[in-house]
């Protein structure tokens, strides 16, 4: 299965340009008989959106954008990011899955970062479920950016039984000590080898570049077999088409030298769940 | 504290071809001092834009800092950037000549305002975006005239202490003569830095590390080996800084107000 990374820089607050830039990159694909093609989180849009968000929005349901790029996806499957007007007046941070023509799934992110230089709480809904889907590649699961950086949102894919989970960011980088890369990549990359190994799944993470308002997206997107070992690496700070091969018999593999996946208990986790929402203090 | 200089060199210089091309402009315009912080911003500039779409203005005030001049001169001969002399003398005596004072800092003050004056003019002239000089010790300590020295399009060594522009000119081969020079606002004969903030540059640096970057608490950096006055001595200047670092309050009355709930990202549409 040939997945390929869009490790781009869209334009702030322009749908159309960034459409435009979606669709040279899904030519790209084409040509390389890709299966999968990934872009960041708010490909479509940009992420510094603040008062931009309900301007840029689109309903998946009546957005002929959408109708394109579902129409694309019958020649390569596609995960995007877009805001997501949902209910009328309620826009989410949100990663669609397409292929065949049609939507498979759209996860809206659950952890809104809102702290520091993040405020995405300020202006997005919060999203409610981490759904592990059926794709023409195996089952599937999605995060958007801080999602990933819960372990317990890493846990409800892999206990839904995801074979390949896939993350899409804008992380912007912090630390300026570092060799190559931003302090904070460290961060990602120890979460992708981690998840991808306990997970026994495919973890394939791809960010963005480029600046807004002087934040810099960090890049360094990658793809972690279901054996905790990298094996394809974007470069940091530059745009990317990143191109690789993974073989989906790596999972059976994974799966037969570390049974995690067998031996599992989510009811136990489950009930110590409840137990320990239930001494919550008011 | 201490940085990782080529990692560093390309952030710098990918922010500055960046932010140009978003606002299209092809070239930049610094002042050029003859110290350190326009020094490094205008090899980043050169590197990032090509020396010939990179304006160096040198602006003194007539012969009072002729070696600076000079100093920038040769440095921009080095880069090869465009370079040009403004002396503001005539502009800034004619004004105190009807508005005498003895006050230096209302004379640096105003000084540092025609400075800027002219480098808008230039920019509007060369169609150029103005790059800032201004480092993070200096912000944080309100070490500057706003609306003068603090004005410009971007600002790139904004995120970097002194001493760790210091240790990215070292790695830049910026030449030695420049690094070395006592670090001044240039505003009258004899003033430094140091003495006019009363400390080191490597005392405050440390100090303003711990507060800011590490958010270590005042007692918990003064139990560390610094001195009390000191510390608060530098959070005295942050506090009453912070009027240079905003844009001034509007009082809000509608129900959308600009710098309350107008939000909008400044590389809007970029």
């Amino acid at each position: 299965m040939k997945v390929a990374l869009a490790q781009i820089s869209p334009r702030l607050g322009n749908v159309e340009k960034n459409f435009d830039l979606h669709l040279k990159y899904i030519e790209k694909a084409k040509k390389k008989n890709v299966d999968l093609l990934i872009f960041p989180e708010l490909s479509l849009t940009g992420y510094t959106l603040k008062d931009l968000v309900a301007e840029v929005a689109l309903s998946p349901d009546s957005s002929p954008i959408f109708d394109e790029l579902k129409t694309a996806s019958r020649d390569v499957s596609l995960v995007f990011g877009f805001v997501e007007e949902k209910e009328k007046g309620l826009f989410y941070n949100s990663a669609a899955f397409l292929s065949e023509g049609k939507i498979v799934h759209i996860h809206r992110k659950v952890f809104l970062p809102t702290y520091g230089i993040f405020e995405e709480g300020k202006f997005f809904a919060q999203g409610k479920n981490f759904h592990t889907f059926s794709t023409p590649y195996g089952k599937a699961g999605m995060m958007i950016c801080r999602d990933f950086l819960h372990y317990g949102a890493c846990y409800l894919l892999f206990a839904g039984g995801s074979d390949i989970i896939i993350v899409i960011s804008a992380a912007p980088g912090r630390g300026i000590q570092g060799k190559e890369a931003y302090e904070t990549s460290r961060m990602w990359e120890s979460m992708g080898e981690t998840i991808s190994l306990f997970s026994t799944a495919f973890l394939i993470y791809c960010n963005r570049v480029g600046f807004e308002d002087g934040k810099h997206f960090a890049g360094g997107s990658f793809i972690y077999n279901p054996m905790g070992k990298m094996v394809a690496k974007a470069a940091y700070l530059d745009n990317e088409f990143l191109l690789h091969e993974i073989n989906l018999n790596d999972i059976h593999d994974a799966r037969k030298k570390w049974p995690f996946k067998r031996d599992d208990k989510p009811e136990i986790i489950l009930e110590a769940l409840k137990r320990i929402i239930s001494k919550y203090e008011d | 504290m201490k940085i990782n200089e080529p990692f560093v060199e390309k952030i710098l210089t990918a922010f500055i071809r960046e932010e140009l091309s978003k606002f299209n402009y092809k070239k930049g315009i610094l002042g050029l001092s003859g110290g350190l912080d326009s020094a490094v911003c205008a090899f980043l500039a050169a590197k990032a834009l090509k020396p010939s779409n990179v304006i160096g203005l040198i602006i003194p005030y007539g012969e009072t800092f002729s070696k600076d001049v000079k100093d920038a001169q040769e440095f921009s001969r080095l880069l090869k950037i465009k370079s040009r002399i403004i002396d503001i003398s005539p502009v800034v005596d004619s004004y105190f000549s009807s508005y005498p004072t003895e006050n230096k800092v209302l004379k640096g003050n105003k000084m540092a305002r025609e400075r800027m004056s002219i480098l808008y003019d230039f920019s509007a002239r060369e169609k150029a975006l103005i790059l800032g000089t201004s480092n993070k010790t200096e912000l944080l300590l309100g070490y500057g005239t706003i609306h003068g020295d603090m004005a410009c399009g971007i600002n790139p060594l904004g995120d970097l202490y002194k001493t760790q522009i210091r240790q990215l000119a070292e790695y830049l081969g910026i030449p030695e003569k420049i690094r070395k020079k006592i670090p001044s606002a240039g505003l009258w004969i004899g003033q430094t830095d140091e003495d006019e903030i009363g400390l080191p540059y490597d005392e405050i640096d440390k100090i303003l590390y711990q507060l800011v970057d590490k958010r270590t608490s005042k007692k918990d950096i003064i139990a560390s080996g610094f001195k009390k006055e000191t510390v608060e001595k530098i959070i005295s200047l942050i506090k009453n800084s912070e009027f240079k670092r905003k844009l001034p309050p509007i009082p809000k009355m509608s129900s959308r107000s600009v710098g309350h709930d107008f939000l909008f990202p400044f590389d809007w549409d970029k």
